[in-house]
């Protein structure tokens, strides 16, 4: 055996499981594309100058954040709990393979979930609502990989400590609506009292919002936003891997 | 083979005179907290052999199994799978090892053809798939999800899986429980094909202890109070059958659970 041969055989079996669970599909593309035409259809024409609409700097960066949080806080740590409660981890864990490929599966087949997410949200923002495509794509790439890495670690930090699924989703969800109320999902987070909105900037959503606005024009990348995404990364990664555990 | 009523199936070799033991446990201890588990247990598998792993409910039988795997390391003692570290040589061991545990399910969503697909992926030279569905004869349900299998479908696919990597060493953790009696038949024919594995059977079911293992151990509250071939077994105690004699050495009936006495 080798570890590429066992871990694309547990990437296809993730992917045909995720492609059956035709309600899950849900969450990364028809959640965000809804999202998308509704605030769209509302404040879609409004420019904020340098031929940039409110869809470009603000509903696009929240939309992204929706698809990614979700999948990474919510879909990926509900998959792992369940893995881990009905014995599979267990089963797999007396295999040649190591249980952290099955891990490191999930997150492939979740990433890939959330950039197709990612690919209609902007087609659809260009195709029906004129927004321009992303410039700076090497700058998009590298906010979403920061934001992808620090959602991902979230998550898996969310599994390492949820003892059941229906916690995993419950703890999820919780995590989810605070990081997007601190982050302006719904809405500008001028209205937060001072230190909340601080703290919502520099935590995932916040930051990929602020990151990936700054990314679709041609203003420099924040720092407070970028060192957040990677210290959360980091930290919650840690801690995930301390905590983590492959039986009930 | 030790003597016994076994009948481990004709085409099983001799191993009488093969002095490396298989598997070794040496005076093993694991607890849970305060509770104790499996407390000096030692015991040898021959290569070849299958030895029954009798107890009921809480005698630490599953607790041994998982041990011997490798997912709990022994708070005292050794173990030893053909000489390798199951903890410390761990994935060494899953090589030689097939384990088909208890109450461990498999992905509802995918079939019974991908499911042993993604295990042969796992091993270097796996049995064809076809052969591994015919050894629990689901060769016809090869395209069932898992989720629409019968229990004991599910059970056989298990056995399947445990089997594919072609292991030197198996574990079989409470084969048949709650299955019908046709679907019991038809994992003891598979057990009884595997001629050259050594097998470690945990069960309490006598009859099929009696009808496939060579020699039996029983554990009562984490301990060994009982070894050798079911004959010697009922003879040591003076009982008619295995089931008395476990009732004996153990004051409760196979699958009772440990605090019913």
């Amino acid at each position: 055996m080798s570890t590429t041969t066992a871990f694309g055989a547990l990437v296809r079996a993730e992917t045909r499981m995720v492609v059956r669970d035709t309600a899950g599909l849900v969450v990364p593309f028809a959640l965000p594309t809804l999202l998308l035409v509704m605030n769209a259809a509302a404040f879609g024409d409004q420019e904020v100058g340098g031929g940039r609409t409110v869809v470009d700097v603000h509903v696009l960066p929240v939309v992204v954040a929706v698809v990614v949080t979700m999948v990474g806080v919510v879909n990926m740590p509900s998959f792992l709990v369940t893995y881990r409660r009905t014995g599979i981890l267990r089963r797999l864990a007396v295999t040649p393979v190591a249980p952290s490929l099955v891990l490191a599966a999930q997150v492939v087949v979740g990433v890939v979930q959330a950039l197709l997410g990612i690919a209609v949200a902007y087609a659809v923002a260009v195709a029906a609502f004129g927004a321009s495509p992303p410039s700076r794509v090497g700058a998009l790439l590298g906010v979403l990989a920061l934001s992808i890495a620090a959602t991902y670690a979230l998550g898996a930090l969310v599994a390492a400590v949820a003892p059941t699924p229906s916690s995993a989703v419950a703890g999820g969800l919780v995590l989810f609506f605070a990081l997007g109320t601190l982050g302006g999902m719904f809405g500008s987070t001028d209205v937060l009292p001072d230190v909340l909105a601080r703290i919502g900037e520099v935590l995932p959503f916040g930051a990929t919002v602020a990151a990936l606005a700054a990314a679709s024009g041609e203003t420099a990348l924040p720092v407070a936003p970028m060192v957040g995404l990677a210290v959360t990364a980091v930290v919650a990664a840690g801690a995930a891997t301390w905590t983590f555990r492959w039986d009930r | 083979m030790t003597s016994g009523t076994g009948a481990a199936g004709p085409g099983r070799p001799s191993v009488g005179a093969m002095t490396e033991p298989a598997v070794v446990v040496d005076a093993v201890r694991v607890t849970y907290r305060d509770a104790v588990a499996l407390d000096d247990v030692s015991l040898r598998v021959r290569p070849g052999e299958v030895l029954g792993v009798l107890g009921v409910n809480g005698a630490g039988k599953t607790t041994l199994v998982e041990t011997i795997a490798g997912l709990r390391r022994p708070d005292a003692g050794t173990v030893r799978v053909l000489g390798l570290d199951p903890v410390a040589q761990r994935r060494a061991v899953r090589r030689v090892l097939g384990v088909q545990l208890q109450e461990a399910r498999l992905h509802d969503a995918l079939t019974v053809g991908e499911l042993v697909d993604l295990h042969r992926a796992f091993h270097a030279d796996p049995r064809p798939a076809d052969e591994a569905l015919a050894m629990v004869e689901l060769t016809e349900r090869r395209d069932v999800r898992f989720e629409r299998l019968s229990g004991g479908q599910q059970q056989r696919l298990s056995v399947a899986l445990a089997l594919v990597g072609r292991p030197r060493v198996v574990v079989l953790d409470e084969l048949t429980t709650g299955l019908d009696p046709r679907a019991r038949r038809r994992l003891w024919a598979t057990v009884e094909s595997l001629t050259s594995e050594t097998v470690l059977l945990v069960s309490h079911a006598m009859d099929e202890v009696e009808r496939l293992c060579d020699r039996v151990v029983l554990l009562d509250a984490g301990r060994v109070v009982a070894e050798g071939s079911p004959a010697e077994v009922v003879d040591r105690v003076g009982a008619a059958s295995l089931d008395e004699a476990f009732l004996r050495l153990t004051g409760r009936a196979p699958g009772e659970d440990e605090d019913a006495a």
